[in-house]
């Protein structure tokens, strides 16, 4: 008898503990206010990070992706977009890209994702000089041949969003539809798949690739390289040459 | 040779033979394979003086009924299966790759297509490196199926233009155009071809039996568009650099003497993904998809794009289009 209250008790005991742990874990300033880049990925986010870390540079992966609502591909089918696992090919840009994807497919620490680990509880202020300080790694291209300023695509008051011009806020997953305001034609072959690329193959499930993925946004132009190696032989022109 | 013809000899009792069944050439090997077989085996177990150990023997087996097989298109199930057993069981004893040939048939209602961006193309030549890695290319003479051509803007001139270019790409004032096989509809590398070693499957690929073919290079020279490549040395890929998934008509190893080409690389476009050019390309120049989906990107492309085939005059109907944004 004695036992079995002794048993009850202490799976109350129990109970509480890990009720109090799970809450103080999820809601716990601390965790929201310091986020460490391998706490933000889910399990799932974990294992395809880990899957991508075994892959060859070049390589494609199947990654989480999101459908696309605005848009439908040719045949008015829908598609989805996700990103590519290249470090080689996607490099910088990739650091722009979605949150849940870029997340689960950098096998490497963040570098300075999420943008709350700064900014949050602060005003954000827009001055060239402390761009260039805080964020070395932006060239601001775009914004200068175009007179733009931060707050045309971020959100001033949250900096985790991107402001459409209809005051819409989106996340960093829906950056085609940022573009989308002023490229409209590039969105357009995109959607119907002359632009940008397919991942997973041509059958089935029409998965593509989103604008950062390829375009650093705030530098978009693609930077010359060097090609590889030459053919050895340059051509043939019939007999004798 | 046509490609009705049965995959096995008529039986016919009338004009029978002693052992009141025809025995044709092919067979007749087959069965002095099994004795040469047995005799190698026997002078093998009995001669102290031969040196040969049982893995020569077995490659020398299965090199001799590897050299009396058939031509690919009229083989059996079970005689794919078995060739295929052999060529893994060489790759694996004369070369330690352990490989995996496909024999995956064209799925139904597919033609495969192909759309180029010459708009897109900063001739980086990533497709070109992909292809060499994916098809197993030699790697001692340098083959290289795709070729990128710098061209001065306006002009589209492949005789002036040039693909041997070596500097930072994309150059001012300049595009890039890149060729490969355009798995022409009426390919006239197929009909040059003396042994029927080359063929169009159902799917639009034009492919080779490298064991078939006697190394005439007939389908070179009648190729247009420099499609074709020969090998004129044993090509050479580092074991640790071999693409093990592998395609029987596609990048399995191939020898000294035959005629190699691009086959959009069917071993992975049978199993629905992309060539590995259309995947490595980092500027998204590359569209390929079913011709025979009017919802697919290809037909999209070939719809509403501003597009061009080269030497279309020929009317070798490539299914290889260039497009600008």
């Amino acid at each position: 008898m004695s036992r079995a209250r002794v048993a009850v008790a202490s799976l109350i005991v129990v109970a509480v503990v890990m009720a109090s742990g799970c809450r103080g874990h999820r809601g716990g300033r601390r965790s929201a206010r310091s986020p460490r880049a391998d706490t933000l990925l889910s399990p799932a986010e974990s294992a395809a990070a880990a899957l991508n870390a075994t892959r060859q540079p070049g390589a494609l992966a199947t990654v989480p992706a999101a459908p696309v609502e605005l848009w439908t591909g040719p045949g008015k089918r829908p598609f989805e977009v996700a990103t590519r696992t290249s470090e080689e090919d996607a490099g910088h840009a990739r650091r722009f890209g979605s949150i849940t994807l870029q997340t689960a497919l950098r096998a490497r620490p963040l570098g300075q994702y999420p943008c709350t680990s700064c900014h949050l509880g602060r005003k954000v202020v827009m001055a060239e000089k402390r761009i260039a300080d805080a964020h070395q790694n932006v060239q601001p291209e775009h914004p200068k041949r175009t007179g733009a300023l931060c707050s045309t695509c971020h959100a001033a008051d949250n900096v985790e969003l991107l402001a459409l011009e209809n005051g819409e806020r989106v996340t960093l997953d829906e950056t085609y539809r940022l573009c989308a305001q002023c490229h409209f034609a590039q969105v357009d072959a995109w959607a119907d798949g002359a632009h940008g690329k397919r991942l997973d193959g041509w059958q089935g499930r029409r998965v593509v690739m989103v604008c950062p993925d390829c375009h650093d946004p705030h530098n978009p132009t693609v930077q010359p390289r060097i090609p590889f190696r030459a053919p050895r032989i340059e051509r043939t022109r019939g007999h004798g040459k | 040779m046509s490609a009705d013809r049965p995959p096995e000899m008529p039986e016919s009792a009338a004009d029978g033979t002693v052992l009141q069944k025809r025995v044709d050439r092919r067979l007749a090997l087959k069965i002095l394979a099994g004795g040469v077989a047995a005799g190698t085996q026997a002078l093998g177990a009995c001669s102290p003086l031969s040196a040969a150990t049982d893995q020569e023997r077995e490659v020398k087996l299965l090199a001799w009924q590897e050299y009396i097989k058939g031509n690919y298109r009229f083989m059996t199930d079970a005689e794919r299966a078995e060739t295929i057993a052999r060529l893994e069981r060489l790759a694996k004893l004369k070369r330690a790759e352990d490989v995996a040939i496909q024999s995956t048939g064209a799925q139904p209602g597919v033609v495969f297509g192909y759309a180029f961006n010459i708009s897109k193309c900063k001739g980086y030549r990533r497709c070109v490196e992909a292809c060499i890695n994916e098809n197993n290319l030699d790697r001692q003479a340098a083959t290289q199926y795709i070729r990128i051509f710098e061209m001065e803007d306006g002009v589209i001139d492949l005789n002036e233009a040039d693909a041997t270019f070596q500097h930072e790409v994309p150059a001012e004032g300049h595009f890039y155009l890149g060729t490969q096989c355009f798995q022409c509809a009426d390919p006239p590398c197929v009909k040059v071809c003396p042994v029927g070693a080359t063929w169009q499957e159902p799917d639009g690929i034009t492919v080779v039996d490298y064991d078939w073919c006697i190394g005439c290079r007939y389908c070179v020279a009648a190729c247009p568009y420099w499609a074709r490549r020969f090998n004129w040395s044993a090509p050479e890929v580092p074991v640790e650099e071999v693409n093990p998934n592998q395609h029987y008509l596609g990048n399995r190893a191939r020898k000294v003497g035959v005629v190699e080409k691009c086959t959009f690389c069917i071993h992975r476009t049978r199993q629905g993904r992309l060539p590995a050019c259309a995947e490595a390309c980092p500027t998204g120049a590359r569209v390929f998809g079913n011709l025979l989906d009017p919802d697919s990107e290809i037909r999209w492309v070939l719809a509403n794009k501003r597009i061009f085939r080269l030497k279309e005059d020929l009317k070798t109907e490539p299914r290889f289009w260039y497009f600008t944004d």
